[in-house]
């Protein structure tokens, strides 16, 4: 009885009421965010205390790992750049307004599919007995099926390798509609008549793309490649199943450290590298006002 | 008459639109607008919100394309290019200066598409800066700067590559009122100093008045009446246009005499002695009758009229009066601040400088239907010059009056 009015006397402070309502987040944060990268942190340096883990990372093929996953991260935002910025520019104001929302909605379909399934859809479509290929006997175009799965380009001298067409395909499949959404809004917000006055002004499409739609698009540019690249960097799924195994990118070879080798302080300070120098771009990124109110609307 | 047309009349003019046509999916924005601008003028092309004018300019910038007719630039034929390869600069309405360029990168723009070397560009772009007084702020960012000193910027950015005509669409009207008229004086000097024809498109029919060589008002897509800023005031052959160009009285009666220079018309009770204006009305036929409220005089004359209300108005006093007593013709009045009238006297009047007007925009007679004529405009305007929207109620008004005036 003498409890329930003092209990709604706090809940009546205002700072108390917020501590009570941010508690709950914040201790789920921790529990689940904090807690374990503690605890990684505390792995990569077992046994304790001792930097071999970390010199081990620095060896050649690991080096060469994540070297290969940030490339393919940054070469797949590029790709997927490429492609966003004609959509979004042709969506943004060319396209007739009653279908804007119906034309976004479709491209960004993926984003409510799993993306192990999209994975698959390219295995169906691009194995040796799928879908292309069969097409493609069937046609008379190919004697036997084309190796479409799998099969990376290794870039000479450089020591770095463009992925297969498979890999290509599922990651820009699933990573591009993040980069449609972000550079959509920017795309949305640029005023036409500022292309127009470029023209008027003798501008070719190089220069109007250069001088007006780039800059006045580049912070959403930048927001959507801060998002996506550490996460096609990073990614799992799709190199373990559209990639080859002879070209592993580096959450295949800490999941190999992990549940393979067992060897949990390797594994540990591979993953804390990886995300160090992942935080460190995004960090770098993120300085400029402009992309971190782009940012602000994720 | 393309090709006969004399020389010394082509030579003279720069910019040419013939029988220009715009339609949108459901309305016709632009219907038959044919001008013709001297080399050096400041011309100005007034109108109504949404009566065309901002898609007339824009098809002569080439960035709309039109349905019909031709637009030809010191005699050539420029209808097809495309605005890039237009000698022809827009100034646009809300500017539109590149946010992330300093003010000496916007300017040299144009300069910098010619292809003209990075030392005379400076050179051109200071000189430039000069002339609008902005020298000294070529550093500076768009966004640090007033909106005056924006305008200006936006002015100079148009200038730069000297075109052979400069298209301004209503650039001076998000100023507020002091500084809109010092940017009027303004363009008119630069207009002067640097000799560039000037094309303004306003609503503003004061603006249009005071800077420009020539007028043409517009409604409903086309261009009612064109001329001298002084004639269309004191001569307007439609009564939209008087109205247009400021306070109008409109008065209808019918026609008692006619001599070789006058018509004499019956108002209400009263006689008016008018100019023709060109029309040669017969006894007996319905007319539209237009006088200034600075060529009504109270106090003296030979008409009697009654005070309906007053206005103070500052250096001067606004009465609305009835001629006689009869309601359906009201005359606003201005009289100097001494000279005092009360509400109910009857006093005595007379009128000068009356001329007959056709009424409405002069495309419909009086015996025609009575749907407003300039009402119908409204649909083009809201599809096809999407920034001046707001003042409707104004149009629908002036709609409203030339029905009235038809009616009578």
């Amino acid at each position: 009885m003498s409890t329930a009015p003092s209990f709604r006397a706090i809940f009546e402070d205002r700072t108390t009421r917020d501590t009570l309502l941010a508690a709950v987040p914040a201790t789920l944060a921790v529990a689940l965010g904090v807690i374990p990268l503690c605890l990684l942190l505390i792995e990569s340096f077992r046994p304790l205390v001792t930097t071999t883990n970390y010199l081990d990372v620095t060896k050649g093929i690991y080096v060469a790992v994540i070297t290969q996953s940030l490339f393919v991260g940054v070469l797949l935002t590029v790709v997927c750049l490429a492609i966003a910025y004609p959509v979004t520019y042709w969506l943004a104001n060319r396209c007739p307004a009653r279908y804007r929302l119906p034309v976004l909605a479709l491209l960004t379909l993926p984003l409510w599919l799993n993306y192990v399934v999209l994975n698959y859809t390219w295995v169906w479509l691009l194995a040796p007995d799928g879908v292309l290929n069969v097409a493609l006997e069937w046609a008379g175009v190919v004697s036997k099926p084309l190796a479409l799965l799998g099969r990376p380009f290794e870039l000479p001298g450089v020591g770095l390798t463009v992925p297969s067409l498979s890999l290509l395909a599922g990651f820009i499949h699933i990573y591009l509609p993040y980069l449609l959404l972000t550079m959509y809004v920017s795309m949305e917000r640029l005023d036409y008549r500022l292309v127009e006055a470029a023209r008027d002004l003798g501008a070719g499409d190089f220069r109007v793309f250069r001088d007006v739609i780039v800059p006045e698009t580049a912070a959403g540019a930048v927001a959507g490649l801060l998002i996506v690249y550490a996460r096609i960097a990073g990614a799992y799924a799709t190199p373990r199943i559209l990639g080859s195994e002879s070209n592993p990118m580096v959450a295949e070879l800490i999941t190999t450290q992990f549940y393979d080798v067992l060897d949990y302080p390797f594994a540990s300070a591979l993953s804390m590298s990886f995300l160090a120098i992942v935080v460190v771009g995004f960090a770098v990124g993120a300085r400029v006002d402009n992309v971190q109110s782009e940012l602000k609307r994720w | 008459m393309t090709e006969t047309g004399d020389d010394a009349d082509r030579d003279d003019t720069i910019l040419e639109a013939r029988t220009l046509r715009k339609a949108f999916s459901d309305t016709i924005a632009v219907d038959d607008v044919s001008v013709s601008i001297k080399r050096g003028e400041f011309f100005s092309l007034v109108g109504p919100s949404g009566c065309g004018k901002t898609t007339t300019l824009r098809m002569l910038a080439g960035l709309t394309t039109p349905t019909d007719g031709t637009v030809h630039i010191d005699g050539v034929e420029i209808t097809d290019r495309p605005a890039r390869e237009r000698d022809t600069h827009l100034v646009f309405q809300d500017l539109v200066l590149f946010p992330h360029m300093s003010v000496a990168d916007n300017v040299g723009y144009g300069l910098a598409r010619q292809g003209v070397p990075a030392d005379e560009r400076d050179h051109r772009v200071s000189a430039l800066l000069e002339t609008v007084n902005l020298d000294g702020q070529g550093d500076r960012r768009p966004t640090e700067l007033s909106g005056g000193q924006r305008q200006r910027v936006a002015l100079a950015r148009g200038l730069a590559p000297e075109p052979s005509v400069l298209l301004l669409d209503e650039p001076l009207s998000s100023l507020d009122r002091k500084l809109r008229q010092e940017m009027q004086a303004e363009l008119r000097r630069v207009q002067r100093d640097i000799g560039t024809t000037f094309l303004y498109v306003t609503h503003d029919q004061d603006a249009a008045m005071s800077m420009s060589d020539r007028v043409a008002v517009m409604a409903n897509g086309r261009i009612i009446e064109s001329g001298a800023p002084e004639s269309l005031y004191d001569q307007p052959k439609t009564a939209f246009v008087a109205d247009f160009l400021g306070d109008a009285n409109i008065l209808a009666g019918t026609v008692t005499a006619v001599t070789d220079e006058a018509v004499t018309v019956a108002v209400g009770t009263g006689r008016i002695r008018a100019e023709p204006g060109g029309r040669s009305p017969a006894v007996d036929t319905r007319v539209v009758v237009m006088v200034r409220p600075e060529a009504v005089e109270l106090g003296g004359g030979p008409l009697s009229a009654t005070v309906y209300a007053s206005e103070f108005k500052g250096f001067y006093d606004r009465y609305t009066v009835a001629l006689g007593n009869d309601e359906t013709s009201m005359v606003t009045v201005r009289t100097d601040a001494n000279e005092r009238f009360t509400v109910g006297d009857s006093v005595k009047m007379s009128l000068t400088n009356a001329t007959l007007v056709a009424p409405g925009d002069g495309t419909t007679t009086a015996t025609e239907s009575s749907e407003p004529t300039v009402a119908s405009g409204v649909r083009a305007g809201d599809d096809a010059d999407d920034h001046d929207r707001n003042d409707d109620c104004a149009r629908s008004q002036l709609g409203e009056r030339a029905a009235r005036i038809r009616d009578e």
